[in-house]
């Protein structure tokens, strides 16, 4: 066992006392000595100081004084009063700081700390929405709630001093406090600095059953939050300066914490792993300017300027993304989480680099050791010991706002202070003191003094144990790290034990082992001398001892020992793997200008022109024709024999959608955005490309009556989420009627039921919700023209008989309908049976809109009449039919007996695999209704088009259009031809060529990966390298923070 | 009779009385009729214009030159193509309606080991969905029972046309095959108690696997203890029905399909019915272009989930589904398609039987010659089923399911104008067609 640091006098004395103690406690109650007060001066001579301002200081003197440092230099003097330590060989760092945790707040783990927020299904209080606040608790102070924690003392010993700590569940999970960890923090002064945080999460536990029950859910809640926050703290002022004749503001607890938060400049923890995580944080930071830290932070390396731009720093992760354990072997891992676990060590090196403030924290490791291993990590990938340093020391302290105490060894900051032979997280390094507020933490000296193993004992020993009762064979299973320490099992007849305290000093192998005997436990004490490949000696079972001899039958591995990177993933040359992303992602090519001729080009807004060429300026298309002079030495595309068509455009998909494609938990949901959560990393959208789709309406699921706001995007792979996002396309919501939004074949064991359950209800649900926003809509007019009055009124003082006009509070979910009302949103909705098509026409003519899409719209064919006379599009499936009630009466002849009638329709797909084929789609419809080859193309093309409000930008190849084109190798309503370019703004997304490309070269670095894998494979499961029983296992760090089911609200499930 | 047919009787014959009459599929009552003057596409030889007589529910003659019976009802096909009718290797119609509906579901019944349940007896012969598929060309598939959740046999197929009053009439085969759902290592699965995700780690999925093959073993085993004591004339022996009808697997005396998708899947069950003596045939086969050469050594056939489906894992090909046929083929695996196999990106299952020809021809373009699309559609799982002699291609003596139509059946703008099962003309007409009239004539 390692020896470790325990506060002076050493443990073996303490625990003397503590006996002591007890026995005088139990026979007479009264109290024995306690330990004399620790020192309140200390000097450390003759040491090696790195302070973390400058260069290392030789030979220098640190004098510590009432917990504080005193004087750092060179040629101090040393007071006779301090306790002198010879630093001689040995360098003083700053004490270390873990930079977000837990620690301290066990009890309140294990409580799952649901204070004040809810469990969903486990009769906590039923979310109807923001006003209920679901798991808020912004109040909750980790500084009041400090108890003990046995991590404390084992982080300690490592080097740590400090740590910030704090509530980790919830949506605003409460205040970290920055403490010292010294001992008990809720028994001496642990706390530094409370609160230095706000910490905030994305996610619910309890997912998709309370509000909000998706990622889209939470930020529209987070957002909601804030606006709140800033709101009341109007509503407050107006209030005091003026009560009379005004409302008075309600007190919210969350509200006034946030409010403190806000005027202290708290920062506000936020969860961001990838990139897209870190624009999201960013994204919000910015919309509410709240001063933010980010946490996660393992892609912060694909977002370095943006993050350097934003001047918001970085907790790092040490959790560093790897294989998981005992996974299905045939389960492939993406190229890009390859090239994600490795490069996101890197992403410290780069962030100092460029100047990015960033702090480590252990997120979820277990032990210390697996913190430094991971801090190795990170400096083999390029972070130098100084700037790990500064990550676990000033950086935090800095970011936390500390600075001014603690982070650098200077005078009179707190005398948090490590000793040891080296930096701290080096491989051999031993610790030989750790200061916490000025108090040493001494290294206990070993009982045995070890040396280095004189040989590997790993593999397979078969052992005789002469007993009394003649002999018995035990196998033992041994594995050696390169410092002696020695893991490994017992097996024989009667069962298997772990090896405990293991080790391997010089030739001698020493190790423990506890067997339950019928209730009671008995430890046995190994002690065998190695010989080559044969050993001998005792073990030990209370006073019995018995002889031991063994050889060895296999081992050691060579790969099983020394090499610390053994569990890592083989390396392909970096290079390699950024050609292979490059390929793996964005485009095949950025086209400038260029021609594509003798093409047949299906303009779909005029002729279809034979042996045709269309030029693409600045990704726009410049020039459609047959007899188009090409400017000379224009790239040119040689497309003969092809058919060019505009790019498809799927009005009704739910590909991109990240943390859940419904908030289904309420009836009305028009906060929550699409375009908060779309992941632009989404694999579906090249295959969508491969597939000819260029554009695509990204839709809210059909779980509710009104569901959230679409978000329309453009297929540029390889771009960011706001690269994805169709800019000018109008906003839109999400209806939906019948059988998914009153939940006929959905139900969750425990979930209650949700209204509404009838097509009724569903009707009133959307009444209801218009009947509010008009109130709502009445108020703010009332409003502004109160400021339109009030500044007529210019010049007369404010007073209780002038108050200043206070703004409604602002709600997301009513502001949304408002614009429904006012015709700038559009309604896309969700509908199958004909009755309700009609009933929900009807209701848009009541409040004044007109509904811009039908969505399904199964039996549209039955009231196509009345769908064009209110001047609805419908967005409608080819041929799919029978899958649930609602759908029995749906035929292929949909679109074909619609389009005759009158109205605007367009073929969706639903899916990520139907989108890839929607031209065939559109061919049913001259199948089943007769519809010609241009009307068919125009279901998926000018159409949805003309639906989205988007054609003048996109829906046919005309001059002045976005150049989104589709090259087929043959006429584009065949079943045999095949795409062979989509270009997106004039850029070439997708090429079959390409795309060959593409695959060999993912195929080429998993065929380089493909060897090393199977030896890890051979390894087995054995993870109990480091880390001692009572540890709990370290959990892995999310790489994808959400589990994505492909989402289609065509399944019954909706 | 055939020999398979025979054979099956034999088989079954200590089984439910009921089962001898379903056994004889209604063949008369048909009288004769002539297709003249169309391209005749036989499969099995390559297409000439001429004529196809049809007497007794069977082809009588087919050539450039043949002699019509008298009486026989013409239909004059000039200018149109005539086809085998159109092969659903493995379906649900009839056993379900509604997917959402569970009223009307009957495909899959509760417990794990069900050799002994029949799809023949539950097939509803007015489903809506049997005249949709038809009028696309579908004339007859193997209506096979699926597994409830965690189930491994699920019950024995009924190889039926899709036209008749009653299920006797429709049935060829009431149990030609047995179907297993493969007991695979599944680590993810969608937990509706909490709607989420539920990973399970792998080890553990493998050994629940591992330990559900061996199950499955069991069960065998016990069938051929049960088999040999009944061959034995053990008078201490309780009928047992479910070991009486597994029994009718062993030797490779009865088809058995196993579903399965992943690679090691697909091994482990070759691997199993090897061993197991089974006559194996492979459906849905996912993964079945990794393991090519094995299929066609194992001289395993495979029925395929619809083409147009997703790949497993973001990093393969965006279009490896479209090329597994094709490459299927190449390595000499005999191939069929059905709506029923798995696959697709949307809601599966018997509704789509009618686009099943646009799955076979969209693998076209990937590989797969035009000629065993067609071939995968018709007489590849005639083959693969025992029922060459009875079906699959336009010849003397086989049952006379055909289709007449305007162009190739499997492109998209075909249009299929006749359809002719066991002799008969059936009509075109469908939930579908008679909707789209009526609300064509909506003032």
């Amino acid at each position: 066992m390692r020896p470790g640091p325990v506060p002076s006098p050493s443990a073996r004395e303490r625990s003397r006392r503590l006996w002591c103690l007890l026995g005088a406690l139990l026979m007479a109650g009264t109290a024995y000595a306690e330990p004399p007060a620790p020192p309140p001066y200390y000097a450390v001579t003759n040491v090696t100081v790195v302070t973390g301002t400058g260069d290392p200081l030789e030979q220098a003197t640190v004098l510590l004084a009432d917990g504080l440092i005193e004087a750092v230099g060179q040629g101090i003097e040393v007071p006779a009063d301090a306790w002198v330590m010879d630093g001689e060989g040995l360098t003083l760092y700053p004490g270390l700081v873990d930079s977000l945790t837990t620690l301290g707040l066990a009890r309140e783990e294990d409580s799952g700390s649901g204070s004040g927020g809810s469990s969903p299904g486990r009769g906590g209080p039923t979310i109807r929405g923001p006003e209920d606040r679901p798991r808020t608790t912004p109040w909750v102070a980790a500084a009041d709630i400090l108890g003990e924690d046995g991590r404390i003392e084992k982080w300690r010993k490592a080097g740590f001093t400090a740590a910030v700590t704090g509530p980790a569940d919830g949506f605003f999970a409460g205040h970290a406090a920055l403490i010292n960890l010294g001992g008990d923090p809720a028994r001496n002064r642990a706390v530094v600095a409370s609160p230095v945080a706000q910490r905030l999460n994305f996610r619910n536990p309890g997912r998709s059953r309370t509000f909000p029950s998706s990622l889209m859910g939470s930020l529209a809640y987070i957002k909601q939050v804030f606006s709140d926050t800033r709101h009341n703290t109007l509503a407050e002022a107006a209030y005091a300066t003026a009560p009379r004749g005004r409302e008075r503001p309600t007190y919210d607890r969350t509200l006034a914490t946030l409010e403190m938060d806000l005027a202290q400049g708290t920062p506000f923890l936020m969860p961001a792993h990838l990139g897209r995580d870190i624009d999201r944080a960013l994204a919000l930071a910015s919309e509410y300017d709240l001063p933010v830290v980010i946490y996660g932070g393992q892609g912060a390396y694909t977002r370095v300027d943006a993050l350097k731009e934003a001047g918001v720093p970085v907790l790092m992760s040490l959790n560093w993304p790897k294989e998981e354990k005992d996974r299905d072997p045939e389960a492939d891992t993406s190229l890009r989480t390859l090239y994600h676990r490795r490069m996101a060590p890197a992403g410290p090196a780069r962030l100092a680099a460029a100047g990015v403030p960033m702090a480590f924290y252990s997120d979820g490791l277990a032990t210390p050791t697996e913190i430094f291993k991971n801090v190795r990590v990170a400096i083999d990938a390029g972070l130098s010991n100084q700037q790990a340093l500064a990550a676990l020391t000033s950086a935090p302290a800095r970011i936390f706002g500390v600075a001014d105490r603690l982070g650098t060894i200077e005078a009179g900051k707190i005398a948090n202070l490590v000793l040891a032979t080296d930096w701290p997280w080096t491989k051999d390094v031993e610790i030989k003191a750790v200061f916490v507020d000025g108090l040493k933490y001494e290294e206990r000296v070993s009982d045995e003094p070890t040396e280095p193993p004189a040989m590997n004992v790993s593999g397979v020993w078969a052992l005789t144990i002469s007993t009394p009762r003649g002999s018995q064979d035990v196998s033992l299973e041994l594995t050696m790290e390169e410092d002696g320490k020695v893991t490994g099992e017992t097996v024989s007849e009667r069962g298997t034990t772990t090896l405990e305290e293991g080790r391997m000093s010089g030739n001698l192998l020493r190790f423990k082992t506890t067997r339950t005997m019928g209730p009671g436990t008995f430890t046995s004490s190994w002690s065998l001398t190695v010989e080559d490949e044969t050993l001998s000696g005792s073990f030990s079972a209370g006073p019995m001892s018995m002889e031991v001899t063994g050889e060895r039958t296999s081992g050691p591995d060579e790969d099983e020992t020394g090499d610390e990177d053994s569990d890592e993933e083989p390396k392909v040359p970096l290079e390699e793997m950024e050609a292979a992303m490059a390929l793996y992602r964005g485009p095949a090519a950025r086209m400038g200008t260029y021609a594509l001729t003798h093409a047949t080009v299906w303009t779909i807004s005029g002729d279809t022109i034979t042996d045709g060429t269309v030029l693409v300026r600045d990704g726009k298309i410049a020039a459609v024709g047959r007899d188009v002079k090409i400017p000379g030495g224009m790239e040119i595309i040689d497309a003969a024999g092809g058919h060019l068509i505009p790019g498809i455009i799927d009005a009704h998909s739910h590909i991109t959608i990240e943390g859940g494609g419904n908030e289904g938990s309420l009836a009305v949901t028009s906060m929550v955005r699409i375009g908060d959560v779309l992941n632009p990393d989404d694999i579906a959208i090249y295959r969508a490309l491969a597939g000819g789709v260029t554009t695509v309406n990204v839709l809210h699921g059909s779980a509710n009556p009104i569901g959230g706001q679409n978000q329309v995007i453009k297929l540029r792979w390889g771009g960011t989420a706001e690269d994805l996002k169709f800019k000018g396309a109008p906003p839109g919501i999400k209806f939906a009627l019948g059988e998914n939004p009153k939940r006929s074949n959905f139900r969750i064991p425990g979930m209650p039921r949700r209204y509404p359950q009838t097509r009724m209800g569903v009707m009133d649900v959307i009444r209801q919700a218009f009947t509010e926003a008009r109130t709502y809509q009445n108020e703010w007019q009332q409003y502004e023209a109160a400021v339109a009055a009030a500044s007529v009124r210019k010049g007369r003082p404010r007073d209780s008989s002038n108050p200043a006009p206070l703004s409604p509070r602002r709600d997301f979910k009513l502001e949304a309908l408002v614009e429904v009302l006012e015709g700038t949103r559009l309604v896309h909705s969700h509908c199958y049976r004909a009755d309700e098509i009609v009933q929900l026409l009807r209701l848009a003519e009541d409040f004044g809109f007109r509904v811009a899409t039908l969505q399904h719209v199964l039996e549209g064919y039955k009231v196509a009449d009345e769908i064009a006379a209110h001047g609805a599009g419908a967005s409608t499936f080819s041929d799919w039919w029978g899958y649930k009630m609602e759908a029995y009466d749906a035929i292929p002849y949909n679109a074909a007996l619609m389009t005759r009638r009158g109205v605007l329709v367009s073929i969706n797909s639903d899916s990520g695999e139907e989108m890839r084929h929607l031209n065939q789609e559109a061919a049913k419809a001259m199948k089943w209704g007769g519809l010609s080859e241009l009307e068919a193309l125009k279901l998926v093309t000018l159409n949805p088009a003309l639906q989205l409000q988007i054609a003048d930008r996109v829906g046919s190849i005309e001059v002045g259009k976005d150049a989104d084109m589709v090259l087929y190798d043959g006429n584009p309503l065949s079943l045999d031809s095949v795409v062979q370019k989509t270009f997106v703004d004039g850029d070439l997304y997708f090429d079959r060529e390409a795309d060959r490309r593409r695959q060999a070269s993912i195929d080429a670095i998993k065929a380089k990966l493909a060897p090393e894998e199977k030896k890890e494979e051979d390894e087995g499961s054995d993870d109990a390298t480091e880390g001692t029983v009572e540890d709990p296992p370290s959990k892995p760090s999310p790489e994808v923070i959400w589990q994505e089911q492909p989402y289609t609200c065509r399944e019954v499930r909706s | 009779m055939s020999r398979t047919i025979t054979r099956r009787i034999g088989s079954m014959f200590k089984m439910a009385a009921l089962m001898l009459a379903l056994v004889l599929p209604s063949l008369t009552g048909a009288g004769s009729l002539v297709i003249v003057g169309g391209t005749v596409h036989p499969v099995s030889s390559q297409p000439f214009v001429g004529s196809v007589v049809v007497t007794d529910g069977r082809i009588a003659a087919v050539g450039t030159n043949v002699a019509a019976p008298a009486g026989a009802e013409l239909i004059d096909a000039a200018g149109l193509h005539v086809y085998p009718g159109l092969f659903d290797a493995m379906s649900q119609l009839g056993l379900t309606e509604i997917g959402a509906v569970a009223a009307t579901n009957d495909q899959a019944e509760m417990g794990a080991y069900n050799p002994h349940l029949l799809a023949a007896t539950a097939i509803h012969p007015a489903s809506e969905i049997i005249p949709v598929a038809r009028a696309n060309g579908i004339t007859h598939t193997l209506v096979a029972p699926r597994s409830s959740a965690g189930g491994v046999i699920a019950g024995q197929a009924a190889l039926v046309n899709l036209a008749g009053w009653t299920v006797e009439e429709m049935a060829m085969d009431p149990a030609l095959a047995m179907v297993i759902t493969w007991p695979r290592t599944q680590t993810r699965r969608f937990d509706l108690a909490t709607f989420t995700v539920k990973e399970t780690p792998f080890r553990e999925a493998r050994e629940k696997a591992e330990k559900a093959q061996n199950e499955l073993r069991d069960w065998l085993d016990a069938a051929r203890h049960y088999r040999q004591a009944e061959e034995g004339d053990s008078s201490r022996l309780e009928t047992d029905r479910k070991l009486a009808a597994l029994a009718q697997v062993l030797d490779g005396r009865m088809r058995v399909i196993i579903l399965a998708a992943s690679k090691a899947d697909i091994e482990a069950a070759v691997a199993f019915a090897e061993e197991e003596g089974l006559d194996m045939i492979l459906a849905g086969g996912r993964d079945a272009w990794e393991v090519k050469e094995l299929l066609a050594e194992k001289d395993v056939p495979v029925i395929l989930g619809l083409t147009g489906s997703l790949p497993h894992e973001d990093d393969l090909p965006y279009d490896r589904p479209f090329r597994n046929p094709g490459e299927l083929v190449a390595a000499g695996v005999k191939i069929a398609f059905a709506s029923g196999a798995g696959g697709g990106g949307g809601p599966g299952g018997p509704h789509g039987s009618r686009t099943l020809p646009y799955e076979a021809e969209a693998a076209v373009s990937y590989g797969l010659p035009a000629a065993e699309a067609l071939r995968a559609l018709t007489l590849n799982p005639a083959e693969m089923f025992g029922m060459e002699e009875h079906l699959g291609s336009i010849e003397a003596g086989k049952i006379a399911n055909l289709i007449i139509t305007d162009g190739d059946p499997l492109q998209i703008q075909t249009h299929v104008i006749h359809v002719i099962i066991a002799g008969s003309q059936v009509s075109t007409d469908n939930r579908h067609k008679n909707l789209y009239e009526r609300y064509q004539r909506r003032e």
